[in-house]
This record gives C-alpha cells, sequence and structure tokens, in this order.
C-alpha cells in the first residue's frame, strides 16, 4: 500500500491509499460539512443537500445519474453525519474515471426548486421511518441532552416541522458556503491510478472557484458534556422492549487518548465477550448492552445503548453504571486488555483489505485532521496500548459520571412510575 | 484472473469447500450444519434457534465463557445464525489464527455440553430478541411474508414464537442437538489465505470420525392465507407482496432475478424510478429475489406513510404489470453491470467468500465458479428474459401489509 497526496490550486485535495493488487477501486467525495454547521432556520440542510445532489446537474438529470452508475456496476450512496457528508463508489478498477468524474460533476447539482418539492417527501419519509424503529429516537434526543445548545446535538435528518419549514434558496446559499473546493477531500482506495485520478480531478473540479469567506465548523468547545445529570422518557406504547441511551464525556477526536478510549469501550461494551455482554446479554436479562467510543473534531463520548424489557430498564440502567464504578475502582485485568486487543487487531485487518471499508477511514481521517494513518499504523497503535493508558482514560473519563440519559420504551414502569405527560416525561437521574 | 477453488468430501459425508484468495490477509470458515427452522416441528418453533444457542454455552473442555473467550481471544470475528434450513457457524479472522481455532470449533459443533444450568439464559436470550424483531416493522413484514408465501413449515420463523419457546425443555434440546446435527449434509467452508492440504488435513483429523447417523427428515404443511394484515401503531404502512420464482439450482433463476433486478435491484429500477424519484412516495422501495432449495420467491417491499400507502401499492402493482414486454437492452446491460461487479467485489472478504461457496454447494450440490456465474450472466438477453417473464406470470401474489390500517388489494392480483 502506497499513500498518494495532491492539493489543486483552488484548494480541492487529493488522496489516495493505492493498492496495486486490490480487485476494485474506491472513490469518495468527503465534504467538511454537516449537522453541526447548520442553524435552526437551515435545521437538516447538509442532510437534504446529500439527497439534492442525486437529483441532477444543468446537464444530467436524475435518472441519468442513477443509470449511469448501474451501468457502471457502482455500489454508490451517500451519508451525512454531525461533521461529514460522503459521496461514495465502489467500482472495478477499470471504471475510475467514468465514477469519478460523475461524482464530481453531481458535487455542482442544479438544485431545481421541482426536484426539491419532491425529494422533500422523500425526506419527510425518512424521519418517519427512522423514528418508527428503535430505538424510537432516543439516540438523538439523548445526543441534544449531552450537547444542551452546542449544535452537536443537532439531529442530521432534522425534524417534520424544520424540513417542511426549510426553503430551497436556503439550499443553495448553504451549497455555496460549503461545497467550496477548499471544504472537499477527494479520497480513493484500492487499485487507484493516482496520476488519472489528479487529471480526473484537474478536468471536472479544476474550474471549481474558492470560495473566499472560510468555512469554519461551527460552534465552542463543548468541554466534558453535562455537568449533571440528565434523564428523559420517550413513551411509545408500541414498543415491545424499552430502548435505553446513556451519554457520558469521552476523548474528542484530536486527543491521543482516544485510540485508548476505543480499547477500553471494547473490554467494557463489546458487543459480545465485554464486561455488558457477561452481566447483561448472556444471562438473557438485555437484548442488547454495548458501549462505544465516538469522536468528533472537538468533542467525545462514550455511548451506552440498552434494549431490555419496560420493567427492567431503570435497574439494568444502575447496572450498567455499577459496571462502569467498579471498572475505575478495580481497573482492567490484563486478559480481558489482551482479549480486546485481539479483537481490534482483528477488525482492522478485516477492514482494511476491503478498499470500500477502507476508504472511509482514509477519507474521513484525512477530511478531519489532514493526516494518513496506514493499517499497519493502526496495527502498531493497537499494539501499543497498555494498562495504565485504558486507567488513565478510566480516572480521566469517568463513565459512571455525569452522563445524559435518555429511555424510550412502552411506558408505565419505565422509571418506575407511570408518567403523566403521554409523550415526554423528564426527571433528574437518579445516580 | 484464475479463482483457486477446492473441494472434498470426507467418508461420512462432510463436504469441505475452499478458496485460496492470496491477496488477503486474512481467512474465514463457514460451518453450514444442515439444521434449521424446517425441524422445529410443530409447536416447537425456535427450537432450532435454542439449540444453535445452546451449542455455544460450553463445549468440550470449555465452559460457555471460555468457548467466547477462546475465540475473542484469537482475534476472530465469529458470527452464529440459524436460519430455515441451517445453523451456521462462522469466523473471520488473521490466517494464521484459522487452524487453531478450528479444534474450537469442532468441539461446538461434535461436543456441545448442552448444560441444564445454561438453559434458562439461552432462552431468555432467544425470548429478548424475537421482542426485538417485533420493534423492526420491516423485518416482521418480510417474516410475515415468508410465511404467507412458502408452504409451512419453509416459511417459519427462525428466530422462533415467544409462546413455544417458553415451553422447550432441556431434553429435548439435548435430543435435537443429538438427532439432528450430523455430518452427513454439513459443509465446512473455508476462503483466503489458506493452504488448502493443511486445512483438509486439519479438518478431516478433527472431523473424520464423527459418525452420527442422524435424522434429516422435513414435517411439510400447506400454505397459509395469501392476504394478510398486520395491525401496528406506527406512522408508516409496510408493504411486502411475493409470487412465485424458481429455486437457484434451477437454470432459469437467472431469468428470474435479473427481472427482478430490472423491476427493483438498483437506483435506475423501475420501482426506484416510478415510487420515490418521480412521486416522492417513499425512501426505500425495492425488488428482489429470495430463495431455499426447493422454493423461491419473487419479492417486493416498501415503506411509506399511511396516507400514501395505497397509493404506493397500486404504483408497485402496475409496475410489476408493465414489466413483460417492456424490457429494454440497456435496462439488461446495467444488471449484469452491478451483478458482475458485486460477484468481483465479493472475492474481496474472506468471510463472504466462505459463505457463498457454502451456501452455493448446499443448492447446487457442486461448486460454480465466477467465471461460470459471469458466463451465465453473458447468456442473459432480453429475450430470455421475456420467454420467462412469459411463460411465469406474476399471479396468486401473497400481499401483507403492517400499519395501522390494511390495504385494498385489487381480486386479480390474488387470483
Amino acid at each position: 500500500m502506497t499513500f498518494r497526496h495532491e492539493r489543486l490550486p483552488n484548494g480541492l485535495e487529493i488522496v489516495a491509499e493505492v493498492t496495486d493488487d486490490a480487485l476494485s477501486t474506491s472513490v469518495g467525495f468527503f465534504v467538511r460539512t454537516g449537522a453541526r454547521d447548520e442553524t435552526d432556520a437551515t435545521w437538516g440542510v447538509s442532510h437534504f443537500l446529500e439527497h439534492m445532489v442525486f437529483k441532477g446537474t444543468d446537464e444530467l438529470s436524475a435518472d441519468e445519474i442513477n443509470r449511469r452508475f448501474d451501468w457502471m456496476g457502482a455500489s454508490a450512496n451517500a451519508f451525512t453525519s454531525e461533521e461529514d457528508t460522503v459521496y461514495h463508489a465502489a467500482v472495478l478498477p477499470a471504471q475510475q474515471h467514468e465514477a469519478t468524474a460523475l461524482l464530481a460533476a453531481m458535487m455542482r447539482p442544479a438544485l431545481r426548486a421541482e426536484d426539491f418539492t419532491t425529494e422533500k417527501l422523500v425526506i419527510l419519509e425518512e424521519i418517519r421511518m427512522y423514528d418508527d424503529q428503535p430505538p424510537f429516537g432516543a439516540d438523538e434526543r439523548c445526543r441534544a441532552a449531552f450537547f444542551g445548545f452546542h449544535p452537536l446535538g443537532r439531529s442530521v435528518l432534522g425534524t417534520v416541522e424544520s424540513i417542511e419549514a426549510l426553503p430551497v434558496e436556503a439550499l443553495r446559499e448553504y451549497h455555496r458556503r460549503r461545497y467550496a473546493p477548499g471544504n472537499i477531500v477527494l479520497a480513493a482506495t484500492g487499485a487507484v491510478d493516482f496520476p488519472a485520478l489528479v487529471g480526473t480531478a484537474r478536468r471536472h473540479c479544476g474550474d471549481w472557484a474558492p470560495f473566499t469567506e472560510s468555512a469554519p465548523t461551527a460552534g465552542v468547545v463543548p468541554g466534558r458534556g453535562p455537568g449533571q445529570s440528565v434523564f428523559e422518557a420517550i413513551v411509545r406504547p408500541a414498543a415491545t422492549l424499552a430502548y435505553g441511551v446513556r451519554m457520558s464525556a469521552g476523548p474528542a477526536g484530536d486527543d491521543p487518548e482516544r485510540f485508548a478510549a476505543k480499547l477500553l469501550a471494547t473490554v467494557l461494551g463489546d458487543d459480545s465477550g465485554s464486561r455488558l455482554y457477561w452481566a447483561l446479554v448472556d444471562p438473557g436479562t438485555a437484548e442488547q448492552a454495548s458501549c462505544h467510543h465516538q469522536d468528533f473534531r472537538d468533542a467525545g463520548l462514550f455511548t451506552t445503548q440498552l434494549a431490555c424489557d419496560g420493567a427492567d430498564a431503570t435497574d439494568l440502567l444502575e447496572q450498567v453504571t455499577d459496571i462502569y464504578a467498579t471498572a475505575a475502582a478495580g481497573g482492567i485485568t490484563g486478559a480481558e486488555l489482551e482479549q480486546a486487543r485481539n479483537k481490534l487487531a482483528g477488525r482492522v485487518v478485516l477492514v482494511g483489505e476491503r478498499p470500500r471499508r477502507r476508504l472511509f477511514s482514509v477519507g474521513l481521517e484525512w477530511a478531519r485532521s489532514g493526516h494518513y494513518r496506514s493499517v499497519a499504523d493502526d496495527l502498531a497503535i493497537v499494539e501499543r496500548l497498555s494498562l495504565d493508558d485504558l486507567h488513565r482514560v478510566l480516572a480521566g473519563w469517568p463513565l459512571h459520571g455525569p452522563a445524559a440519559v435518555v429511555l424510550a420504551g412502552p411506558g408505565g414502569s419505565a422509571d418506575g412510575s407511570d408518567p403523566t405527560d403521554p409523550s415526554v416525561a423528564a426527571a433528574d437521574d437518579t445516580q | 484472473m484464475k479463482q483457486q477453488l477446492f473441494s472434498t468430501t470426507l467418508d461420512n459425508g462432510i463436504v469441505v469447500l475452499g478458496e485460496r484468495l492470496p491477496g488477503l490477509e486474512s481467512a474465514a470458515v463457514a460451518f453450514h450444519l444442515p439444521v434449521g427452522a424446517v425441524h422445529d416441528g410443530p409447536g416447537r418453533c425456535g427450537l432450532a434457534t435454542l439449540a444453535g444457542e445452546m451449542m455455544l454455552r460450553g463445549a468440550g473442555g470449555r465452559t460457555s465463557r471460555e468457548v467466547i473467550e477462546s475465540l475473542e481471544g484469537a482475534g476472530v470475528q465469529w458470527a452464529h445464525s440459524v436460519s430455515t434450513s441451517h445453523s451456521s457457524f462462522a469466523g473471520a479472522m488473521v490466517a494464521r489464527q484459522l487452524i487453531p481455532a478450528l479444534p474450537i470449533y469442532a468441539d461446538i459443533v461434535r461436543r456441545p455440553r448442552l448444560p441444564a444450568d445454561e438453559l434458562e439464559p439461552a432462552r431468555q436470550m432467544v425470548l429478548r430478541n424475537l421482542a426485538g424483531t417485533e420493534d423492526d416493522p420491516a423485518h416482521r413484514t418480510m417474516a410475515a411474508l415468508r410465511q404467507l408465501h412458502y408452504p409451512s413449515p419453509w416459511g417459519m420463523p427462525a428466530e422462533g414464537i415467544s409462546a413455544e419457546v417458553a415451553e422447550l425443555g432441556i431434553g429435548e434440546v439435548r435430543d435435537f442437538v443429538a438427532r439432528r446435527v450430523m455430518p452427513r449434509g454439513s459443509i465446512i467452508a473455508v476462503a483466503g489465505r489458506i493452504e488448502w492440504p493443511e486445512v483438509v488435513d486439519r479438518i478431516a483429523a478433527l472431523f473424520g470420525d464423527w459418525t452420527t447417523a442422524g435424522d434429516a427428515s422435513v414435517a411439510s404443511g400447506t400454505r397459509g392465507p395469501r392476504v394478510r394484515h398486520v395491525p401496528h401503531d406506527s406512522q408508516q404502512t409496510h408493504i411486502a407482496l411475493g409470487w412465485f420464482a424458481p429455486p437457484y439450482a434451477s437454470d432459469d433463476s437467472y431469468e428470474a432475478s435479473a427481472a427482478l433486478a430490472i423491476l427493483g435491484g438498483g437506483s435506475s429500477s423501475r420501482l426506484f424510478t416510478e415510487v420515490r424519484e418521480r412521486r416522492g412516495l417513499c425512501y426505500s422501495v425495492s425488488a428482489g429475489y429470495h430463495t431455499l432449495r426447493d422454493h423461491a420467491m419473487a419479492v417486493c417491499y416498501s415503506g411509506t406513510s399511511a396516507a400514501r400507502a395505497q397509493e404506493t401499492l397500486d404504483v408497485m402493482f402496475a409496475e410489476i404489470r408493465r414489466l413483460p414486454g417492456t424490457l429494454e437492452p440497456a435496462e439488461l446491460e446495467r444488471v449484469k453491470a452491478r451483478a458482475k461487479s458485486a460477484l468481483v467485489m465479493q472475492q474481496e472478504s474472506s468471510a463472504a467468500r466462505a459463505g457463498d461457496i457454502a451456501r452455493r454447494w448446499y443448492h447446487l450440490q457442486s461448486m460454480r465458479s465466477l467465471a461460470e456465474e459471469l458466463a451465465r450472466y453473458d447468456q442473459l438477453s432480453v429475450e430470455s428474459i421475456e420467454r420467462w417473464l412469459a411463460a411465469h406470470p406474476a399471479a396468486g401474489l401473497s400481499v401483507v401489509s403492517l400499519g395501522r390500517e390494511p390495504l385494498e388489494v385489487p381480486d386479480d392480483v390474488q387470483a
């Protein structure tokens, strides 16, 4: 594997991890923009724009874009997060130019008013779809509770109200400001012909005018999350299980401790073989009990997800807190460290051999930090982590400390009493 | 690219399959045991799933916890699932861990302890998972469709039925494992950076003296009604339609799956274009092909808000009816391109390949190379697909809706 980097005069960055004997090529445009860059008046615009990018340019209809991707045999899609909007395609190497050129053209969409009206209906359906599914909004509500007024607390999809109220002009203006070449990374992995990639980018992106005004990431540094615990409940009478989400502060995306935080989350709450697994999932007490570490540019958090019978939810959330407190007091064992390290190393290798998965690691990391980490670098990091590293994270970011907790479920017994408000009940956490 | 495929059959009937992918650092193994939901028996829905869960809870010299820790300690990404016809124990790992991992799997498959004190935790786990599926409207809709379309027990939910899982005892779990888990019909597939002779030797040493006779019988029943509404308090109504398609082993399954891909297989497919892009009726809509060994199904799915569900269903019916006689060469070319590139990219995952060669053997009783598969796609023509559509009109549809209100289903689609 070799790493290549180039920067066009207008600011567009091009990075590639080249694996000559790979069977496929993955290519993607990583735009440094997402829900945290929105305001109340533009809530949901990043994700809406992601949809509109597929609706065509002045020269290309939406149907033509869809036909071209299918004709290339591309596996093409896009996603929007709090900080990034990513358009990607995995193709056979012979299609590298076609796929890159098409994605590049799409970055300058027509944003037609009639398409905007139709697509609004699709996005409202997407919001309803997620709202009907576990964890029934508990994850978004928990992030809002954790981050408070910080823009990282904004849900990516927006709300039915914010999407209905969004005017097309706001979307066009957002595109002008955020999709400047200096705010975009073109990344590729697999069997990449790098000189050809740069050539395609020059031809199709070289005339994108740089935006003179800088486009900084919005928001103040949120610090370490809520100073005190917050608890909310969402009542869904049709739900069979209750779904709990718990968020506490963790190392941020620019903190070297973030790697130890991910290993710690594996020890405590991996989907199998972790402390939460043995305490809650293996005995059949909970359908799910897991913990993972998520980081943003300037913030990080540990997220615990729990699914269980509504009657058990409050008890089990307390048990989770106790498990974290026990870990903080008693530490992690050498055997646990070894098992988690082997697991993570195995995952790094398995992800590493699939260009379509590596694309996200390479592209998102470059968009965030301007750094590249190879699979070997990642393995070396995992290998170096010690018990001291984990214990330092446990001490510095107590998972049993202040947290935002949201529980969605059939209600009634969720917090030991019948909530009087059928939609939302708020109360202080019990711990 | 020359594929390196291997197969051999042990004296006891176990089929061992391999694909060497020297470009990868990983290796994967898939144990495909011929015991699934169809073997549960009347009133015992979920028995295979509970038995599979119990097999992980202690095996050979290892306790339940030691089984998981020995796999995870070796960095094995393990997975276990029970489907209609099979139980699968699989693992993907750094290649050097494959040979040391095989004895752990041998214990799980051949020497499960099935301890009585693990039954209740295992049962609770199965019941919680079942409750979780109750909260997944798309999953429930498709499960209901399978139950309508396939003759019993081929459409029974592998995850079980709560009231029946609650009744299962340790005696019948032990009896089930003793009778149903057997070498004949079992497939062990390995893929990735493997040395075939070494793998075969090791597997033969671990499994060659396994001689359980076993019972592979399935008690068949009838089909249910064709139209069903599942009341559910959700904003969206979920719609699933099913009708005849030939099983994968039948040669014209390629024509059937290509026709369905044109209907709803990609973002340029007819359903995506007409239902989502033109009308904005939904976020997800698709058509596809689902196969068991002796039965298969053409499937359409969409989820949309209750107020627009009837229109969505009507447009889906209209597109299904419009398909015969209107296929265009460009549509077929796109389907071929997508299928071919998916087949090639699958070679980048040892886990995907191990699972795939095992499944194909189950259907075909032979290996089919990538080259053969690609050649078969090349043979597809608009004419061959049109001939298939003419001979197999979409009729006698099974229709499931899940949501607040039932939908109107025209009489002619049920005929």
